[in-house]
């Protein structure tokens, strides 16, 4: 059946693309946060995020159903107002942001903590407000970090299994992703759509690493030139010519 | 018109300093750390001082009193900083053009071309910075500050990585620049010489603290302090005693000496008889003489430096002490006294060029 293969992409992509969605705004804002933020909590708050990374996935699928289930912190109260997510498709996107988070957090926030200060600043002074300052002069000079922070982020909900499996179950067309279905597959014996399946993971997985090394590269402007290695017809090309040059 | 007055403690350094300038060039003058970039930086709204104010023409920046404190974005402030800071990923045009995004598309080219013409980038506007040279940098940043029309340019030690030609190519624009921003612009340098050429009032820093802030010509003939009187090129100070004052004729025991030395009060009224004062003179202003008299010292040449367009000559004070003083002098080349080391010849020093220093 066709479906069989059909449905576990699906629900991967879907997955996959909310989730990188969201690690790229709640990354780059925990990101922006705390570059800047100077506190005695840093270490701390640092170390929360990071944890999903270092923790195995099933401990966190398995923190993250007490915390969601009937009689969690979070659980309970939704349950009250007739939501439950465990065992649902919001799930897989919720374990697998969690999973993702620490990816994408780490990396942009090592980019931004390269960023020329000055740079901003200089942005600053010529009336560019805090928002201005994020997307036209910080997240482009930390383009590089942010893109591989994102390909990152992408790469781990899409082989995201452990925690996936915890909190959202095996539910065939609900909550069955790729890495889920394969599992499943192999165990049931299907060797057949294991394979198929596997070739898919393959490919997008070829595909995404393509596009890191795509995008990571900075725009050949951006690339340091040093002056003196230009030859000087090439500066005196675009017009009148430079005393100072 | 702006008016500075603040205060910013830091857990090893305080900055503490008030200075006002009214359409003029400001030059602040003083060693690494002393809080010149500290103070633009205030001045800029990018730090905050613990106490004070700023006030720029009827606006206030920040007040301590009032809990004002603008926004750097609302400030209307150009600052051009050390290393420029440019946007490595705009275009020159796309990077003076930042600042005035919210004209009119029409209104912005015009600006934006404008300024290329008046600061010489004709042809570069589509370069990316790191296709451009430092100077041409410099101008780029120059340009992106003065865009959206600032009430005050600050310039951060503008000429610091340049090699001398550029430099004084650039000092010249930045003085052409006068000619079509009347506001007031504030340079910093650690540069006299720079300080000097550019600007029309210095103020003097050392360790956080304004040590004189004078107009540049009587920051050079009366430093307020030795400090100051150093950084200026005085080479050599006397400390001494006040024996006579007769109408603008002051006469100083100069224990060293062991005699009498004249010099001119030159605008000090508050000197007394027995007051201990510093005398200061520079080498450029000791004479040699043929024959002793007043304020004439027998020198014996104790080594000499060639420079390009003078000599250096450091001589021992023959004294009736006998002891051993010593003086710096620089004699253009084409007077210079023909002297060997130890031979000796006499030294004047002009009372009209001996400043006196009374703290």
């Amino acid at each position: 059946m066709i479906s069989d293969y059909l449905s576990p992409l699906w629900i991967s992509l879907k997955t996959v693309l909310l989730t990188t969605v969201i690690t790229f705004i709640l990354g780059i804002a925990a990101a922006r946060w705390m570059s800047r933020y100077t506190g005695k909590l840093k270490p701390f708050i640092d170390g929360a995020f990071i944890l999903p990374l270092v923790l195995p996935p099933t401990v966190v699928g398995f923190g993250l159903l007490l915390l969601l289930g009937k009689h969690g912190w979070i659980g309970h109260p939704l349950s009250l107002i007739g939501t439950t997510i465990v065992f649902s498709w919001p799930a897989t996107v919720i374990s697998a942001a969690v999973m993702a988070f620490p990816l994408m957090y780490m990396t942009t926030r090592g980019a931004f903590e390269q960023v020329d200060t000055n740079v901003e600043d200089a942005a600053r002074t010529l009336g560019a407000s805090e928002w201005r300052v994020l997307y036209s002069v910080t997240l482009p000079m930390a383009w590089p970090g942010v893109a591989a922070g994102t390909i990152l982020s992408f790469a781990r909900s899409l082989g995201e299994f452990g925690a996936t499996l915890m909190l959202a179950g095996n539910i065939p067309g609900k909550t069955t992703t790729i890495p889920v279905a394969i599992y499943f597959a192999i165990q049931a014996g299907d060797m057949k759509q294991a394979v198929y399946l596997m070739a898919i993971v393959l490919c997008i997985a070829f595909v995404s690493l393509a596009a890191l090394a795509y995008l990571k590269k900075p725009k050949a402007r951006m690339r340091s030139l040093p002056v003196n290695l230009v030859p000087n017809d090439l500066l005196y090309t675009t017009g009148k010519k430079d005393k100072t040059a | 018109m702006l008016k500075v007055e603040i205060k910013r403690t830091l857990p090893d350094f305080q900055l503490d300093v008030a200075f006002a300038i009214d359409g003029e060039v400001l030059g602040i003058l003083g060693p690494s750390g002393s809080g010149k970039t500290m103070t633009l930086h205030c001045i800029a709204g990018l730090l905050s001082p613990n106490s004070g104010f700023i006030k720029l023409n009827d606006r206030v920046l920040f007040d301590d009193a009032q809990k004002v404190n603008l926004p750097p974005k609302a400030r209307n402030v150009g600052l051009v900083f050390q290393n420029y800071a440019l946007f490595p990923f705009l275009t020159a045009g796309e990077n003076i053009a930042y600042g005035i995004r919210h004209h009119s598309r029409q209104e912005m080219n015009h600006r934006v071309q404008a300024l290329i013409e008046k600061m010489g980038l004709q042809g570069l506007q589509n370069r990316y910075p790191l296709q451009l040279s430092a100077g041409q940098q410099q101008r780029v940043a120059v340009a992106r500050a003065l865009a959206p029309e600032p009430d005050v340019l600050l310039l951060d030690e503008p000429f610091s990585a340049l090699d001398s030609l550029t430099k004084e190519q650039l000092e010249m624009q930045i003085m052409e620049l006068r000619q079509f921003y009347k506001g007031n612009i504030i340079l910093v340098t650690h540069d006299l010489a720079e300080a000097y050429r550019l600007s029309s009032r210095i103020a003097v820093y050392e360790t956080g603290k304004i040590i004189q802030c004078d107009r540049k010509d009587k920051l050079i003939s009366s430093p307020a302090n030795q400090k100051v009187a150093r950084l200026t090129r005085f080479r050599n100070f006397m400390d001494g005693i006040i024996t006579n004052i007769q109408d603008k004729s002051v006469w100083v025991d100069i224990p060293d000496l062991g005699t009498n030395l004249r010099v001119f009060a030159n605008g000090h009224k508050d000197l007394a008889v027995n007051q201990p004062i510093t005398v200061g003179i520079r080498s450029e202003h000791v004479q040699a003489v043929a024959a002793p008299g007043q304020n004439i010292f027998c020198g014996t040449l104790n080594s000499s430096v060639e420079n390009l367009a003078s000599i250096n000559c450091y001589f021992d004070l023959k004294t009736e002490k006998s002891g051993n003083r010593s003086l710096e002098a620089a004699f253009s080349k084409a007077t210079a006294p023909q002297l060997i080391d130890g031979g000796s010849c006499y030294l004047y020093l002009p009372p009209e060029q001996i400043v006196i220093i009374t703290n």
